[in-house]
């Protein structure tokens, strides 16, 4: 039996290391380092698109990694949003001679393959960091003023949340004695039975998880690094952030957090409970984001706090499934928070990357640059209004399936008021996605020229507008994927 | 099983990006095959509303049934399921016909993006055509979000000066809307399913199975999205605005068919689905239902804007609409769903007609203005005599349909409550505003050296083909009224 998950780490290793030597080769192509990672990340895809067509549950190394469907989903969204930044970046690193670039993006998927797929906090760990350092390079990587503070803000707040991370990890083996997840959460089960030092001890492990990773998930109070580094680093590098690395905090938590919810937290108040604590971190996040999000006067600081937003909207089916385990709202609420994940890959790589095209092409990033962008640019404004009315959730585009299967898990229920408060905020986000789309096509352009728009960024947009669509008319296999990962949550 | 909805559907929807590509090689020809295109799904619809007028389905029965699972996870059961009954074809009637008519009026209005234009009518009649035959919440609800994309566009690019801002706020009031009524339909699902019934988004198998405490939320949840659309005093503030920015063919679809979504989702869903909660608060409804009118009625009077004074009038009459369903529940006469019915029909083809010839009229004599207009009798005698019949039919005179929806929902108004006997008021009042309107542009003296475009015959054939229907329904009222008394006798056994 094949073991594609294996071949497909090798392979990105192999690609991480050796990218950096076509440097050494005197008058080579500076297409070619872009091409090789396009091809292997091409490859690793497929291979992991395979495997989870049919999940092995192998582990390796001791157990430290498993291939399963919940990873399958993040390690395919994760590797996709890459691929997808590394052929955008044949354009925008265009004539630069640096692999070192796409070495970098390779390590990033690498660590985020290894995430996706990992059953142990040491193996979390490694891979988290894996993912993140690179991209703390990759975001000061155009070395201007803004880009290199972007830089720093991330790799500052980057190391806090792994410091974060390391010490709930360091609480967790020193009360479980183990560092397997699956034993930790046994452990965790049973000290949080009881009522001691130990079980404090133990919330406050799950506590320091949920802020190290609500980090990278870009939860409201966790938020404020987001919109600096999105708008200071390089756009291709803020859609790999936005659209990759935040996905890899929430198989983080999924794995991590989720497996310990139905407890307690530092008192047996009712109150207190998971459910209520991601109840009020779904309504902030929502809220704040969208809010923000309104007053904005820069495309990419914009997206970065629609992000947040959609970060709350996922965090639903957080809530529905930590108030009741096992039942099919559970169910149903994780479904749509996976299914919200890659919707929201899909359509934050689409509206980011549109950015970075205006960006490359126009030299500017406020919304002024949008108007008019109906004529000046059809192809990637018509790209944009797509990805504003799916993410607003407008029928029948993918964002609208996720969003009913999320507000459907809470709308009956002691969280009923959370489905209302969804439902109400994408009301309200219809108020600047809307906005995006009234500059693109009803307000009047400076210039009526038209502007070029590069073959590999229209490739791009055609493959992200046929998932939009596609996931939107014909939504049934995409739950069923989504939903045989949820399978996989728990222990 | 047949396919003939699921035609009616997605003809218009497939065959959007294909005259998009026509239109842009040559406008001309883009015109045609929209004018025959628009022609065939006509046809369609004609073919579809004759079948239902044939053979009648009982009440809350269904013809041309389709239904497929498209989605289906947990307790989650979505269906592909269309069908229609004697209350869904006048309005798919009537949508053809205006889309039709709409395609020939804008070859002289519209003069800029035509290819995006053209594309985007059989967007929007796509999905007014789903809208009118989905027989599934979440089916319904997805139409209903469609037609807001291209009404969006069409009244932000092809729109007057202030264009963007009618546009944004057509957008967010109607949307906020919609996303309530979506959150009141989870409702009943989440609450029959927790009740430990077998839960549904099929309106077929919904009515009348939902208990009255899981009724209310719903209701005003419904009312909310049904009552920005038709719309309600005072939830109306955005018909104005996009009324007056709207080029006139836009108008005639907003006024003609997208209204009509509400007064469909008030008889199909706030009546059919939440009979026992409705009928509790029938009162009430009529109450708002009897303030829209008055309100439409007075504001009309004070509005110099002639394109404005029919938009008053539109809320006018959608009133009757929402006044006479609700009539029916009250009083148990079923004359008010059929004159609702009937309203809804004649309202798209008068106000319909009207709002295209004020385009004709502003493009022709550079003004909307009423006091400004002048002798439009002698300036412009085809056009003047167009308007006159037109005003005619919005007045609700005989010959033309009107007269006969607005005297069936006022009889069954004063049979719920002697009091709605003031409603009579309200025709008068139109009469009023229309006569002065007509004094001031038609039998004027007109303004020296004014000399002005009059319509050509094309045009006055067109403009016949609002107003003929009118007459024809007047004459042969049993052609909708029959199909409607199923519906009503249904609705109101509901009750």
């Amino acid at each position: 039996m094949v073991d594609f998950i294996s071949v497909a780490i090798v392979l990105l290793a192999a690609s991480s290391l050796l990218l950096p030597l076509l440097q050494l080769t005197k008058g080579g192509s500076w297409r070619l380092p872009g091409y090789v990672l396009a091809l292997v990340l091409s490859a690793v895809l497929v291979l992991v698109g395979l495997s989870t067509v049919s999940p092995t549950s192998v582990t390796w190394f001791g157990s430290l990694l498993s291939d399963d469907q919940l990873g399958g989903v993040f390690a395919l969204v994760t590797v996709g949003v890459t691929l997808a930044v590394t052929v955008a970046s044949f354009e925008t690193q265009r004539g630069s001679s640096n692999p070192v670039y796409y070495s970098l993006l390779s390590f990033t998927a690498l660590g985020m393959l290894l995430l996706s797929y990992s059953q142990d906090l040491l193996m979390l760990f490694v891979a988290w960091e894996l993912m993140s350092l690179p991209t703390y390079v990759l975001a000061g990587f155009d070395k201007k003023q803004r880009s290199n503070e972007a830089a720093v803000k991330y790799a500052i707040i980057g190391a806090m949340s792994s410091a974060i991370i390391l010490y709930a990890i360091s609480l967790a083996y020193g009360l479980t004695g183990s560092t397997q997840i699956s034993a930790v959460v046994q452990g965790f089960y049973q000290l949080l039975a009881t009522q001691s030092h130990s079980s404090a001890l133990a919330s406050l492990a799950i506590l320091l998880f949920v802020a190290g990773f609500g980090f990278k998930m870009a939860i409201v109070p966790f938020h404020m690094w987001i919109p600096d580094a999105y708008e200071g680093a390089p756009t291709t590098v803020s859609t790999l952030l936005a659209a990759a690395t935040k996905k890899a905090g929430f198989i983080a938590a999924i794995r991590v957090i989720l497996a310990i919810t139905t407890v307690y937290v530092l008192t047996r108040s009712p109150l207190f409970t998971m459910a209520n604590v991601f109840a009020v971190l779904a309504l902030l996040t929502m809220t704040v984001g969208n809010i923000s999000a309104l007053t904005q006067r820069s495309m990419t600081r914009l997206l970065a706090y629609s992000s947040i937003a959609q970060a709350g909207y996922i965090l639903i089916g957080f809530v529905a499934y930590s108030a009741n385990p096992g039942s099919t709202a559970a169910t149903i609420g994780m479904t749509g928070a996976i299914l919200h994940v890659i919707n929201h890959a899909v359509l934050t790589s689409a509206a980011f990357l549109v950015a970075a095209l205006v960006i490359m092409q126009l030299k500017r990033d406020d919304l002024g640059a949008y108007n008019g962008l109906g004529r000046g640019m059809p192809i990637t404004a018509f790209t944009m209004s797509v990805a504003m009315l799916a993410l607003a959730g407008v029928p029948p585009l993918n964002g609208f399936w996720s969003k009913l299967l999320l507000f459907l898990s809470v709308a009956n229920g002691p969280f009923g008021w959370l489905a209302l408060a969804g439902i109400l905020n994408s009301a309200l986000s219809l108020g600047y996605y809307g906005w995006v789309v009234k500059r693109m096509y009803f307000d009047e352009r400076e210039s009526s020229e038209r502007v070029a728009e590069p073959m590999w960024f229209v490739l791009i947009f055609a493959v992200l507008v046929g998932l939009i669509i596609g996931i939107g008319l014909f939504p049934q296999q995409a739950i069923n994927f989504a939903s045989g990962a949820v399978s996989n949550i728990g222990h | 099983m047949s396919f003939v909805l699921s035609l009616l559907v997605f003809l218009p929807l497939a065959a959007t990006p294909l005259i998009y590509i026509i239109t842009k090689m040559n406008k001309r020809w883009g015109i045609y095959s929209s004018f025959a295109l628009g022609v065939i799904v006509f046809l369609i619809a004609a073919y579809v509303s004759w079948k239902v007028y044939a053979a009648p389905p009982a009440g809350g029965h269904y013809l041309f049934q389709e239904k497929f699972s498209w989605i289906n996870f947990q307790f989650l059961g979505l269906d592909y399921f269309l069908g229609v009954d004697g209350l869904s074809t006048p309005l798919i009637f009537v949508s053809a016909l205006l889309t039709v008519l709409v395609i020939v009026g804008s070859r002289e209005l519209i003069d800029h993006h035509e290819a995006e234009y053209f594309a985007l009518i059989f967007l929007f009649e796509g999905a007014i055509m789903g809208v009118f035959t989905s027989l599934n919440l979440i089916l319904f609800y997805i139409f209903w979000e469609v037609v807001l994309i291209p009404m969006f566009l069409f009244i932000g690019v092809w729109g007057g000066p202030r264009r963007k801002y009618a546009a944004m706020k057509f957008i967010i009031f109607t949307y906020s809307g919609s996303t309530i009524m979506l959150l009141g339909f989870l409702y009943v699902y989440l609450g029959m399913s927790g009740a430990g019934m077998t839960p549904s988004f099929d309106i077929p198998s919904l009515a009348g199975r939902i208990p009255l405490g899981m009724q209310y939320l719903p209701l005003l949840a419904s009312f909310i999205g049904f009552a920005v659309k038709l719309p309600l005093v005072p939830f109306h503030t955005w018909l104005p605005d996009a009324h007056v920015e709207a080029p006139a063919p836009i108008s005639v679809l907003l006024a003609g068919v997208l209204l009509k979504m509400g007064g469909y989702g008030f008889l199909r869903i706030a009546l059919g689905l939440f009979p026992n909660a409705s009928a509790q608060y029938g009162w009430l409804f009529l109450a708002l239902g009897l303030f829209s009118m008055f309100y439409g009625a007075f504001a009309a009077v004070l509005q110099k804007d002639l394109k404005k004074m029919i938009a008053f009038t539109s809320i006018n009459h959608m009133g009757f609409v929402l006044f006479g369903a609700y009539a029916t529940i009250v009083s148990g006469s079923l004359l008010g769903i059929q004159g609702a019915i009937f309203m809804m029909f004649a309202h798209g083809l008068a106000v319909g007609c009207l709002f295209m010839l004020s385009g004709y009229i502003h493009h022709q004599a550079g003004t909307r203005e009423i006091p400004l207009l002048k002798g439009l009798g002698t300036t412009m005698p085809r056009t003047a005599t167009v308007l006159v019949l037109a005003s005619a039919a919005a007045m609700g005179l005989p010959p033309f349909a009107s007269f006969l929806a607005e005297f069936l929902v006022i009889t069954a108004g004063i049979s719920a409550y002697a009091i709605a006997a003031i409603s009579v008021l309200v025709p008068v009042i139109t009469a009023g505003y229309f006569l002065w309107m007509i004094k001031r542009t038609v039998f004027s003296p007109a303004s020296a050296g004014a000399s002005v475009h009059d319509l050509s015959w094309t045009d006055v054939a067109a403009f016949s083909a609002y107003l003929i229907p009118l007459v024809v329904v007047l004459v042969a009222s049993y052609l909708i009224l029959a199909p409607a008394l199923p519906v009503a006798t249904f609705l109101k056994g509901l009750a």
